[in-house]
């Protein structure tokens, strides 16, 4: 029988750990003190150091909690991160997305900053400031960063913040040994879509979603050993999925797998996601990496890179290209899906639109089909904001 | 038809028959030993990408797996000026330059948006008369391609 209103809007029939109210992921207010409670608190990867190879290279980053920043390598080969904004009147220092740049000089009134964030010039700064002003107060804002877990650049905005390692913990593990060689972006692409930054970091920590793809199904689902793969849950609201073979001659056209990943088993796959939607999925010849970007509660820039070996012949690049781009990239088979799923929940899941539930009640002992990985993020979320996900506004009367 | 002509109409049919899924009719426009490609170049990482890259056999399968997928059912529609052709009569082939633009049809309402605007360079076997695609790169500006598609250019 279908149900009416009241039916509807019913509590599940879950504990209310196992569902979450869906203003979390349309509520501006909820989103904003996510900028500051989440975004603002976790560090977050900007780039990957090998975007920025030589002294003097800057890469610039959209971060989630607002900050327009740039990474840039110094001549002491060290990777430091500002703020990409001028003191004086508030433009924008560094206009291209990667560069290389000695001294970086607004173009506005010609102030210059070295690549430590000092202020190095300020044209007839004398004449103009006399002796109340001068370079020294000046300087950018830089945000603390370092660099590992692969190469990437992490920042994070808050000065006061844990060290990167004691964030990340034991999270990586899994990964070590695949992380532990230098690794190179060898493709980047970013998406818009209408939707919640969340949903995105929910369907990368589900695989019951592989029913979407048919690339999934045949090669992962139909294989045996598909359901013994197990998540975990780490401190900070990070989760990993272990590993399986997958069997990729199952889909026609399917090259045969050659290059493959240091430390990973020929067919193998291994899924690491970290709290607030940052996701390693080593799989194939290739490791990517997602990074959600929220710009509201409703519209989400993800950053997706695709990484190999330094080492690489071109051979093994071109096999890489290839093993990223038949299931990911914007023309592969997977990604396409996973974004049209999450921008359906974004169509469906708007104010006004009389959402009230989403389920994440599946119980199987933590296996692949297990929504835990989803609960163990939302405990985490919950901390953060000090509000319940099933219950944001306190106003469900929950049971 | 001079061979300008039949090399403008090949590359023009192409357009029509993948606007209109007719797949078949785009694989019979092509040489057995076709070669198809989507590249681009990505400034933020200084490097080249392939996005997709098949032979002919390789597209059927591509073809023939696409109800299989779900996908976006909007529309495309590709807009093809023919710049440049290059005839090259000791091999019997032709290479092409041609502007691309590319909208897509939102089923609901039917409202179009510019999805992607490129060039496509195109090598054509001249055939006795009979031209055939044999090497397609569709090089793209656009990197946002929102969600993304899963039918070629
Ligand atoms: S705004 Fe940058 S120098 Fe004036
Ligand atoms: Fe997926």
């Amino acid at each position: 029988m279908s149900r009416n209103e009241i039916a509807w809007k019913e509590q599940p029939k879950f504990p209310s750990t196992h569902f979450v109210d869906t203003r979390i992921y349309t509520d501006n207010e909820i989103f904003r003190e996510e900028q500051e409670k989440i975004f603002n608190k976790c560090w977050i990867i900007g780039c990957h150091e090998s975007e920025l190879p030589n002294a003097f290279d800057y890469r610039t980053f959209h971060h989630p909690g607002g900050a327009q920043l740039f990474m840039i390598r110094g001549e002491d080969m060290k990777v430091r991160a500002f703020y990409n904004i001028c003191p004086h009147r508030g433009n924008t220092l560094l206009y291209d997305p990667v560069g290389n740049a000695k001294r970086i000089t607004c173009i506005f009134h010609a102030w210059s900053f070295s690549p430590k964030g000092d202020c190095t010039d300020i044209p007839r700064g004398k004449e103009g400031y006399q002796e109340r002003y001068g370079c020294k107060d000046a300087s950018l804002r830089e945000v603390k960063s370092e660099v590992g877990y692969g190469g990437f650049v992490w920042v994070n905005v808050d000065d006061d913040s844990c060290t990167l390692k004691e964030y990340i913990g034991d999270a990586l593990g899994m990964m070590e040994e695949n992380l532990s060689m230098p690794l190179e972006v060898f493709t980047y692409h970013k998406a818009i879509v209408n939707t919640n930054y969340k949903l995105w970091h929910d369907t990368n920590s589900e695989f019951y979603h592989d029913y979407m793809h048919y690339f999934n199904r045949i090669t992962g689902m139909m294989q045996p050993g598909y359901f013994d793969r197990k998540y975990k849950g780490y401190p900070n609201g990070h989760a990993s999925v272990g590993s399986m073979a997958i069997k990729y001659d199952a889909y026609a056209g399917s090259q045969e797998r050659a290059v493959g990943w240091p430390g990973l088993a020929p067919g193998g796959w291994v899924l690491i996601d970290l709290f607030p939607g940052m996701t390693f999925n080593l799989r194939t010849s290739v490791l990517r990496m997602d990074t959600a970007i929220p710009l509201g509660p409703d519209k989400l820039i993800i950053e997706f890179r695709g990484l190999g070996l330094k080492s690489d012949t071109p051979e093994q690049r071109a096999e890489r290209v290839r093993d990223h781009n038949t299931i990911w990239g914007p023309f592969g088979r997977n990604l396409h899906e996973d974004l049209l799923g999450v921008h359906g929940q974004g169509l469906a899941m708007r104010e006004r639109s009389d959402s009230k539930w989403v389920l994440h009640g599946r119980e199987e002992n933590s296996t692949i089909h297990d929504e835990v990985g989803m609960r163990h993020f939302y405990a985490e979320w919950g901390k953060r904001m000090g509000r319940q996900a099933s219950d944001p506004f306190g106003d469900n009367k929950l049971a | 038809m001079t061979p300008k002509q039949l090399i403008d109409e090949l590359i023009y049919r192409s357009s029509l028959a993948m606007d209109s899924k007719n797949f078949t009719g785009f694989l019979d426009l092509c040489d057995p030993a076709f070669r198809y490609a989507i590249t681009a170049y990505i400034p933020e990482i200084r490097k080249e990408m392939t996005w997709l890259e098949h032979d002919k056999d390789g597209m059927k399968v591509l073809f023939d797996n696409l109800p299989r997928h779900n996908s976006d059912h909007s529309s495309l529609s590709r807009h093809v000026t023919v710049y440049t052709v290059e005839q090259d009569e000791a091999k019997q082939q032709a290479k092409t330059v041609s502007a691309l633009q590319v909208f897509k049809t939102s089923l609901d309402g039917g409202a179009t948006e510019l999805f992607a605007v490129g060039k496509v360079y195109d090598t054509i076997s001249m055939n006795g008369g009979n031209p055939k695609l044999l090497d397609r790169n569709v090089r793209l500006d656009t990197r946002m391609l929102g969600i993304g598609y899963h039918i070629p250019l």
